[in-house]
């Protein structure tokens, strides 16, 4: 992305804002709630909508009616999930046409442990005792992306979510308006597709025939 | 009712639980006794824990567009000034 400013995420956010509890203390105010939320919500953002400048429109939106918002705000409930819950209906109103981006690759029932069973079949698991590891060091942040954006629209949102805030599934089914069930369910699959994913780009890229060379 | 003990079977279904920290307190020591004391079992869940970790570590960095932060900073504060 041309002019990007690469942050960390607010990892600490939890830490610093709810003491791991996702309970906001009443003290703080909405600049120092609402900032360490802005760059993991361009993330989520970007993921839903699909190009940096609709996600940075989206999180301007989440957070104006955030701000305006805020008298409704209960204090000591958990500001995060409220602010992603303004932010994905913020994207949600700008892109209704969900299916912009179909599946690259048919991602449909893939198997439990496909990347174990993949990285092992190749011989990968006698070169580092840390496969999954090897397989990722190698792989780039933007290959990483494109696997994710691989995933149908209602896994990729799950799985945005989840990688990027740690989000639990009850946060996630509150913010989506779906069962936590449902979340589950979405996640646990997402995660397989994704693997497929990963696998078959490491593939074209030529990782996995590199690294199976240290293996012969 | 909850096993005193765990097939590998039962230990696997409890995999995607175990890695999202869903798992009761005692479902989770059960799935952690069974990986004490079964190689397979805990080579396929430390597979798919770094797995998880590594993509995490990865994506957890973000390209946000330059002067974002300041862009919006600074229309929260029009805003504020629209409502004083």
């Amino acid at each position: 992305m041309d002019g990007a400013v690469q942050v960390e995420t607010a990892a600490t956010y939890g830490a610093a804002a709810s003491a791991g509890s996702g309970v906001t203390p009443d003290s703080m105010s909405f600049e120092q709630l609402l900032t360490p939320l802005l760059s993991p919500a361009f993330g989520i953002a970007m993921s839903l909508v699909g190009n940096a400048a609709d996600a940075e429109d989206a999180v301007q939106d989440a957070a104006l009616r955030a701000l305006r918002g805020f008298d409704s705000f209960q204090p000591g409930t958990n500001f995060k999930a409220w602010f992603y819950k303004i932010l994905t209906n913020c994207c949600f109103g700008r892109h209704r046409q969900e299916k912009r981006r179909p599946a690259a690759v048919d991602l449909d029932d893939v198997p439990d442990l496909y990347l174990y069973a993949r990285t092992a079949a190749s011989g990968l698991h006698t070169v580092s005792s840390d496969p999954a590891a090897l397989l990722m060091e190698k792989m780039s942040l933007e290959q990483v992306r494109a696997a994710i954006d691989a995933l149908p629209a209602e896994y990729r949102v799950v799985a945005t979510m989840f990688f990027l805030d740690d989000l639990t599934y009850e946060e996630i089914a509150d913010m989506l308006g779906i069962p936590v069930g449902t979340v589950r369910s979405r996640l646990h699959r997402g995660r397989r597709m994704l693997q497929k994913a990963l696998w078959l780009i490491a593939e074209e890229a030529g990782i996995v025939q590199e690294l199976s060379r240290g293996s012969a | 009712m909850t096993p005193n003990r765990l097939t590998c079977e039962e230990t696997f279904r409890r995999l995607n639980d175990y890695l999202d920290r869903a798992l009761s307190p005692e479902e989770k020591r059960l799935v952690e006794e069974h990986l004490e004391t079964c190689a397979g079992c805990a080579r396929e869940f430390r597979f798919e824990m770094s797995l998880l970790d590594n993509l995490r570590a990865k994506l957890s960095r973000i390209d946000i567009p330059e002067d974002m932060l300041a862009r919006i900073t600074r229309r929260l504060e029009e805003a504020r000034r629209e409502c004083e």
